[in-house]
């Protein structure tokens, strides 16, 4: 195949990675160097290296690890901090990051999470989060419900964005109020997070998941829920899929305080 | 549900604090207190005192005061005048405003701390303005705490100069608290416009900023547009408030504390002897006045900071002559 450009077809970039070996080890930096093809990304490269596990200075070395699954950025397993900022290593282009020959880009796993190895991290946190809202619609049970409502199209098209979440974590990692928790027992009462406000706000506004509103919005009312959101609006910035996070948040803020007033009022 | 299942359930989770169950209520009364009636009063107390400013448009003087800040000074005297003096309930007021302070001031650092700021990685406007809101606030308590220990309660150690504050003579010796005393501007007295410089100007973005995410939490603004217009709207709010705010430290940082007194005792006095005059036995003048119609600052040598060696008769007439 001819190569539409020799000069970067042929050209070495770095790749200065935060390495791992396991839970509770130390941290130490590798810089390798490879052969990005034209079109490559930053999965490719780790690929290479997975290939020859050596650095750049010629140490022979354990190969990087990395998490990833669906290579098209819809199922956010490859979230990592590329050059300081969260994002998807699959999506990200080697001739975006690092046109010039020389150039370097670093790679570091996500620090709200706790590393497994290298740069994968256990992202169990966010699960437990959608737990933590009963992110479905309730339809199991001993009988057939029988066919749901009709959902009306307006609200189909607010709800499909927001359906996009792919629970990849760039809005927790550039949250200044989601830190790294790796006790599970504090999970319930740490802020919960932009993308589980979010899906809290997908299933409420589903016709069936709707008769889970009055519990999804007691979870975000105790601590660790949307009161715990500090405005700071990094996590709309990242979202990969433009979900509009802080809309969100705005939009249980005010669903939060109607059931307050409501449930001071009547709850016996 | 079997005992031994039911008692480790029980035992993982513990009831929660009294502050954890009515977690809810406290982050929303910790927004509330910071619009109502923290955000109201800031606003009443940057016009009030911004009428050093514009006190002379205002002005509903029976006899005309010649000069732009005389007439300011005048103003502001009448306005701080009815404040200590007609308001009902102040005490009351007061310590409703000292409560909500403390209680946002409180329960703001609790919350503060649950958060880590990132600006270095992510530089948004947005997230300069997550940080800005919790440092203006942290330096906001010092501020007011100092602000209102010095010319409030009179802890006059604190005051370059020594000056204490005074109702009657608000011009003067706010001015004199500024400067560092009743002459020139001292070093410390610098400070001190600098700290209330730097003071006001944080508050006044930490209210604006706090308008706007308070819209957020409560839901009023709930699409991004209306984020952003409302947005507008706190900065016009929060620009109008820090001209006044500025405007003030500078407009009573400059005056000349001894003419301004001068000022003030002529205010004082006729207007008080007129009353008494006309009815003695309505009369409502400052609590220190004698209802013989003799007024004390008329005896010779009445010992007001900086005014000692002042007259009645100079005091009157002085700086409007010269």
């Amino acid at each position: 195949m001819p190569s539409p450009s020799s000069s970067t077809s042929i050209r070495s970039i770095r790749l200065r990675i935060l390495r791992c070996d396991g839970p509770g080890k130390p941290s130490r930096w590798e810089t390798f160097s490879v052969f990005p093809e034209p079109g490559a990304n930053v999965i490719s490269c780790l690929q290479q290296i997975a290939a020859s596990p050596i650095t750049s200075e010629g140490r022979p070395t354990t190969p990087v690890v990395w998490d990833s699954g669906c290579l098209e950025e819809v199922c956010g397993a490859c979230t990592m901090l590329i050059n300081g900022k969260v994002r998807q290593s699959c999506s990200c282009l080697i001739d975006d990051y690092a046109p010039n020959n020389g150039d370097t880009i670093t790679l570091e796993p996500m620090s709200k999470f706790p590393v497994v190895r290298d740069l994968w991290v256990d992202r169990s946190r966010m699960f437990d989060a959608l737990k933590r809202i009963k992110a479905w619609a309730p339809i199991d049970g001993a009988y057939s419900l029988g066919s749901g409502p009709r959902e009306k199209p307006d609200r189909q098209a607010t709800r499909y964005i927001l359906s996009t979440c792919m629970t990849c974590g760039c809005c927790l990692e550039a949250c200044p109020q989601y830190n790294l928790e790796p006790d599970s027992h504090e999970w319930g009462t740490s802020f919960i997070g932009a993308h589980a406000i979010s899906q809290a706000r997908l299933f409420n506004m589903h016709e069936t998941g709707a008769e889970l509103k009055p519990q999804r919005l007691e979870a975000l009312e105790d601590k660790g829920g949307i009161n715990d959101c500090g405005n700071a609006q990094n996590c709309v910035k990242v979202c990969p899929k433009n979900i509009p996070l802080t809309e969100s948040i705005a939009a249980i803020g005010r669903h939060t305080t109607i059931h307050a007033i409501a449930s001071w009022f009547s709850k016996t | 549900m079997s005992p031994a299942v039911h008692g480790s359930s029980s035992d993982s989770t513990p009831r929660p604090s009294l502050l954890d169950r009515h977690y809810h209520l406290l982050r929303r009364l910790h927004s509330l207190t910071g619009i109502v009636p923290i955000g109201i009063f800031l606003i009443a107390h940057l016009v009030t005192n911004s009428s050093i400013l514009w006190g002379a448009i205002a002005i509903r003087e029976p006899a005309p005061i010649p000069g732009w800040s005389n007439a300011g000074v005048a103003y502001f005297w009448h306005e701080v005048k009815w404040i200590n003096e007609q308001i009902p309930h102040l005490l009351l007021l007061e310590a409703a405003l000292w409560g909500s302070i403390l209680f946002h001031s409180a329960f703001g650092v609790y919350y503060a701390m649950s958060g880590r700021s990132n600006t270095d990685r992510y530089r948004y406007q947005s997230n300069w303005r997550y940080k800005l809101q919790r440092i203006s606030g942290y330096i906001g308590i010092l501020f007011i705490f100092y602000h209102i220990a010095t010319l409030r309660w009179g802890w006059t150690f604190l005051v370059p100069g020594g000056t204490r504050w005074s109702y009657q003579f608000s011009a003067s010796t706010l001015a004199a608290s500024l400067r560092g005393g009743m002459t020139e501007v001292t070093t410390a007295g610098l400070a001190v416009s600098t700290l209330y410089f730097v003071g006001v100007g944080l508050l006044v973005f930490h209210f604006a900023n706090g308008l706007w995410t308070a819209a957020i939490t409560w839901g009023l603004t709930v699409s991004a547009h209306a984020q952003r217009r409302w947005g507008y709207a706190c900065t016009a709010l929060g620009a109008a408030l820090l001209i006044m705010g500025w405007g003030s430290v500078i407009g009573y940082a400059i005056l000349d504390p001894t003419k301004v007194q001068a000022l003030e005792h002529q205010l004082i006095d006729p207007i008080d002897r007129h009353q008494t005059l006309a009815d003695p036995a309505t009369f409502l003048g400052p609590r220190e006045m004698d209802l013989t119609g003799e007024h004390p600052l008329a005896e010779p040598g009445y010992p007001w900071p900086g005014t000692e060696n002042t007259t009645h008769k100079e005091a009157q007439e002085g700086p409007l002559q010269r």
